[in-house]
């Protein structure tokens, strides 16, 4: 660790640096590398639970990473300082490949082009939910309350803010953590 | 009957039946359609969906209220909003038409940096009709109107992670919030293929490249590149 921490200034430049090293991916991997590796900003350790805490909270992962990195210098201030040196730059660009989007989205040729993009973007999303399944695989209770949220979304077409107001706190009182001798946690 | 309405009736029927089927003269026949009726699409999603007539700031408060709501229910890192956002911008505002849902998707998921700004986006979409530039003041007013709830509360949450790291709520919320989180990204995905509504080839790209990102490390920008190729050359469309 930094004797000093990094100004309101720094901060912003830090994650500015990050969200361009990330052109193309891996932005958790390019986080850590210039926080922990290059600038010292935090410790490792630090660093592996403020991923624990960004994942945690709602919101965009990587964003509240930012989030956490600026606010452990300078609160609130910090956390908005980082988080827009994070997505200036990305987040121009898109809304200029949006502004392009809608001024050429009639043309043919790019329609195609673009149905074929939508079909790997669709199997992107369809990966998402595998992607955890198998932490769950031990756990019928969970692959129960999973199958229950699919089912209420996908046949009965309930809404997301309803499935997680109503399943949210039911879940909570099923995992709410117990003494160890009562049976049947996971 | 109108002419909008019979075209929007015709492409679910041929659509919904190259995704079934699957036959090649099933698949000719919608590329020949969508090709005819590329232009005609937009007015035939307008006519499905009416949107609320408001002026152009009424507007832009119900994007910023819009999104500012479901802050909180970003779970999982913001994907389980999906299928809340396209049936805000689809079904419920009238923003977009269902390709286009998918082309912005689509977009995000290409661009540099976070997939959620897609947020921005569809304010983007929301506000086009206004002209560029109340476009652009829409786009980025719902990007903040996504990201301030939840970076308010994960602010709170740094500042007392040592109180609340070991308690219970903690714990329980953790543990409880993972599964009902797949279960969404289950239906997320499934409703973002059938937005997608490409024929069978596109399909079949679609379950491919899901088996590839579970199996592989390689870069999702080669299959939006590779698939993107596919869909110049026709081999993809819908």
């Amino acid at each position: 660790m930094n004797e000093q921490p990094p100004s309101h200034r720094e901060l912003f430049i830090g994650m500015l640096q990050v969200a361009l090293s990330a052109f193309g991916g891996g932005l958790s991997a390019w986080s850590q590398r210039i926080v922990v590796e290059q600038r010292g900003w935090l410790s490792n350790e630090e660093f592996l639970t403020g991923l624990t805490v960004a994942r945690l909270f709602p919101g965009p992962n990587q964003i509240n990473m930012a989030v956490y990195i600026g606010a452990a210098f300078h609160g609130l201030s910090g956390a908005l300082v980082a988080m827009a040196g994070m997505l200036l730059v990305p987040f121009t660009l898109l809304m200029l490949l949006g502004v392009a989007y809608f001024s050429f989205h009639t043309l043919p040729a790019v329609d195609r082009v673009l149905a074929g993009v939508v079909a790997a973007a669709a199997g992107m999303a369809l990966s998402m939910g595998f992607k955890i399944l198998d932490q769950y695989w031990k756990d019928p209770v969970a692959l129960l309350l999973a199958a229950a949220t699919f089912v209420a979304m996908e046949f009965f077409h309930v809404r997301l803010v309803p499935v997680v107001l109503i399943a949210g706190p039911l879940a909570m009182a099923w995992y709410w953590p117990r003494t160890p001798r009562s049976p049947g946690q996971p | 009957m109108t002419l909008s309405s019979l075209l929007t009736t015709a492409m679910a029927t041929v659509s919904a039946t190259a995704t079934v089927t699957a036959t090649a003269a099933a698949t000719v026949t919608a590329a020949t359609v969508t090709a005819a009726a590329a232009p005609a699409v937009s007015a035939a999603a307008s006519a499905q969906c009416t949107p609320t007539s408001l002026t152009d700031l009424g507007h832009l408060l119900q994007v910023l209220g819009t999104f500012l709501g479901l802050s909180l229910f970003s779970l999982g890192g913001g994907n389980t909003l999906l299928s809340e956002y396209q049936h805000i911008s689809v079904h419920q505002f009238c923003w977009l038409s269902p390709s286009q849902f998918a082309n912005l998707y689509a977009l995000a998921e290409a661009a540099p940096g976070p997939s959620s700004m897609l947020v921005g986006l569809l304010g983007l979409g929301a506000a086009w009709p206004e002209g560029p530039w109340w476009a652009l003041l829409s786009g980025y007013g719902a990007e903040l109107a996504i990201l301030l709830p939840s970076t308010l509360l994960m602010v709170a949450a740094c500042l007392s992670w040592n109180r609340l790291r070991n308690s219970p709520w903690r714990i329980a919320f953790e543990r409880g919030l993972g599964p009902i989180t797949l279960g969404i990204l289950f239906e997320v995905g499934i409703k973002i293929l059938h937005t997608a509504d490409t024929n069978a080839a596109g399909v079949v790209v679609s379950l491919v490249v899901c088996v590839l990102m579970l199996r592989t490390r390689i870069s999702p920008l080669w299959f939006m590149a590779i698939a993107g190729l596919l869909g110049g050359l026709g081999v993809i469309n819908r």
